[in-house]
């Protein structure tokens, strides 16, 4: 049995199809990462999934009930919302509890699973409070409540962090991991911030356009992007993109790099077969900052180019420099004790064992 | 004091006593008898508090062939105003519900609609709903007149609590319906509870509205079920001999005197209704 399965689901605004064609299953447990830039239809597919909007097309099961025309209340799901979306009327203990009194749980029930809650997430003190006497995060962790008193099988979060500051949003992205550890329930995630879906989920959907454009696991997607939108989507600083030749080399494919006035020929790591078609084409390298570094004893065999440098950002433990490779802008990840200065020849060293390969007029990536 | 406070403060003078003038005549007039009146000016200040104009204002001063005073016709327009109030602010609270948080197909034609409601002049309406009131036999009847009342005020109520409630969040009525609530208890127990401003401002347009109304009034009720401002006009207009202006004046500040009331009393939560803004969460 699978958690929650969306098949097909299309949503349609008037004429504007939003959602075209969305499928995707879920384990038990599993925590699902939506993912996607303003406007790619996360939040409405969370919605159709909380019963909340109408499903144009297709089905929505979760366990073993199709819910697909079920009222929000029947489908035993909670949510979190954006602005939170606490009853400014009642206190933060009556928000918790109003779910449980509409489902007419016994009274002393009630009062146990709101201490346990307010326990939970230490909210005891503001039980009696109204919400607008709470700070943002502390509004956040009422709403949280209010979703964890109706242990129902589905949690649903729409972008919960997003109105909280740098520091709050990191702790609070913390006690969300914990809490579903804690308590196991499949959770379905909406946000925008590629940094809270690697670190939250147990999957991600990355959208684009009302479509999924891929589904899988953090890493797979971290190190396996399958198009150049997912590619520089997911990472921060992202993924270079940069347009080369493909030329045959002595010992195979070799890329041709303009660097600091000169021309190099950079070797492609073998076993990309698909790059052969492209010899005497272009392609676009794909290579993230980390896997160009200073050059380092440890790793003789890769190859090295002097990269003249445009801009020096320390980030502290890494500083990122910008060299430009074909007339385009790189970001390299060097050791803070390793930068040269604006204006230099630095020599950088490529790590290809990562490097992807893009077709530049379908954006796909080349196997 | 700059002199551009000096101006704004005089300026705000001038305007109140220019406003404050004709109550102060009238209730200087109402305190004088007829010899005061005669002898005296305008303005010139009552030699006594004398309320035997007062009295006869509320009690024996002639309407017409009738001579009880205002007093019953006082009572009529509480009995008039009181449940067309409510029952305008609860259809139109009702009404702005379904059309910010429970959108129908044509509902924004519904509102337009409702919006020309609110520019329909008395006088267009006076003849179609004479009609109406006969077919339905209420002609005449203190409860026609209340009907008459609600319906022209509906699409007042109607504006207000549309305009508050479009600035609620949709996702506290979503937040609800995930708790498992229903229409009705999502109304009763989450949006009207934060209605107060706009329930308060609902409350005194109408109340002002349907207490000084007189056209409907006149033309829809008879007799001894006319409102207060249907008497204060029969009671100017009744004069046998001398016109009692003291009595003129009593009466028609007691006929005031509840809208002056409310705006004593609500007043500051009506400008606060009127500017109300976006709920917070
Ligand atoms: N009620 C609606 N009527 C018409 N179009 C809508 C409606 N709701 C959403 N849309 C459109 O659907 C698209 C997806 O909206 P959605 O709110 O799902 O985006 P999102 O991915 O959640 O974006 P964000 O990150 O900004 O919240 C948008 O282009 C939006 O304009
Ligand atoms: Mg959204």
């Amino acid at each position: 049995m699978k958690a929650l399965k969306i098949q097909n689901v299309e949503k349609t605004f008037g004429s504007i199809k939003v959602l075209k064609g969305i499928d995707l299953e879920i384990e038990p447990g599993q925590f699902l990462i939506l993912v996607g830039p303003s406007g790619c239809g996360k939040s409405t597919l969370l919605n159709m999934i909380a019963g909340l909007e109408s499903v144009s097309n297709g089905n929505i099961t979760i366990g073993d009930r199709d819910v697909t025309h079920l009222d929000p209340k029947d489908r035993d799901i909670a949510m979190v919302f954006q602005s939170y979306a606490l009853y400014p009327n009642m206190t933060v203990k009556q928000n918790i509890s109003f779910g449980l009194e509409i489902n007419k749980t016994p009274k002393d029930e009630l009062e146990a699973t709101v201490a346990k809650v307010a326990k939970m997430l230490q909210i005891e003190p503001l039980l009696n409070r109204k919400p607008k006497q709470l700070s943002g995060g502390q509004r956040q962790r009422v709403a949280m409540g209010r979703a964890l008193a109706r242990d129902p099988s589905i949690y649903l979060f729409d972008e919960p962090l997003s109105n909280l500051d740098a520091k709050l949003r990191v702790e609070m992205r913390s006690e969300i991991k914990e809490l579903h550890q804690r308590v196991g329930t499949t959770i379905v995630y909406v946000t925008h911030d590629q940094i809270e879906a690697m670190t939250l989920g147990d999957v991600i959907a990355v959208m684009k356009d009302g479509e999924i454009q891929q589904f899988g696991s953090p890493q797979d997607i971290y190190d396996n992007p399958k198009n150049q939108f997912v590619a520089g989507f997911m990472g921060s600083p992202s993924m270079n993109f940069v347009p080369c030749d493909v030329k045959q080399g002595m010992n195979g494919l070799v890329l041709v790099l303009e660097s600091g006035g000169a021309s190099h020929e950079l070797p492609v790591e073998n076993g990309i077969e698909g790059l052969s078609e492209y010899v005497g084409k272009k392609v676009v390298l794909g290579i993230r900052p980390e896997q160009l570094t200073q050059v380092s004893e440890d790793k003789p065999d890769t190859m090295t180019i002097p990269c003249l440098i445009e801009i020096i950002e320390p980030t502290g433990p890494d500083t990122m420099v910008t060299a430009r490779l074909n007339g385009v802008r790189t970001v390299c990840r060097v050791h803070p004790t390793a930068q040269s200065k604006v204006g230099e020849l630095m020599p950088l060293q490529f790590d290809m064992s990562k490097a992807v390969f893009f077709d530049p007029d379908t954006e796909q990536r080349i196997y | 004091m700059s002199l551009s406070r000096v101006l704004i403060y005089s300026l705000v003078l001038l305007a109140a006593v220019f406003y404050l003038l004709p109550l102060f005549v009238m209730l200087m007039t109402s305190l004088k008898d007829l010899e005061e009146i005669r002898s005296g000016t305008l303005l010139s200040l009552p030699q006594g508090l004398n309320f035997d104009a007062w009295s006869k204002a509320w009690g024996t001063a002639c309407t017409g062939v009738d001579c009880n005073g205002m007093k019953g016709f006082f009572w009529n327009s509480v009995l008039i105003v009181v449940p067309a109030v409510i029952i305008s602010t609860i259809l139109g609270a009702l009404n702005g519900y379904v059309l910010t948080k429970w959108r129908f197909r044509g509902s924004n034609l519904f509102f337009g609609m409702l919006l020309i409601g609110t520019m329909i002049p008395f006088q267009v309406i006076l003849l179609p709903m004479a009609r109406t009131l006969g077919f339905l036999g209420l002609a005449g009847t203190t409860s026609g007149l209340i009907m008459v009342h609600i319906i022209y005020g509906l699409a007042f109520t109607t504006l207000f609590f549309r305009n508050y409630y479009i600035s609620i969040p949709n996702e506290l009525v979503n937040a609800a319906r995930i708790d498992g609530a229903g229409f009705w208890l999502i109304f009763f127990r989450i949006v009207l509870p934060i209605s107060v401003p706009i329930v308060v401002v609902s409350v005194i347009w109408q109340f002002t509205q349907i207490w000084n109304d007189f056209l409907f009034g006149v033309v829809y009720s008879s007799g001894d079920a006319q409102p207060i401002t249907v008497a204060l006009n029969n009671l100017v207009n009744t004069s046998m001999g001398v016109k009692e202006y003291n009595v003129d004046m009593a009466a028609a500040i007691i006929a005031a005197l509840p809208t002056l009331l409310v705006y004593i009393v609500a007043g500051k939560y009506f400008v606060r209704g009127l500017t109300a803004g976006a709920v917070k969460g």
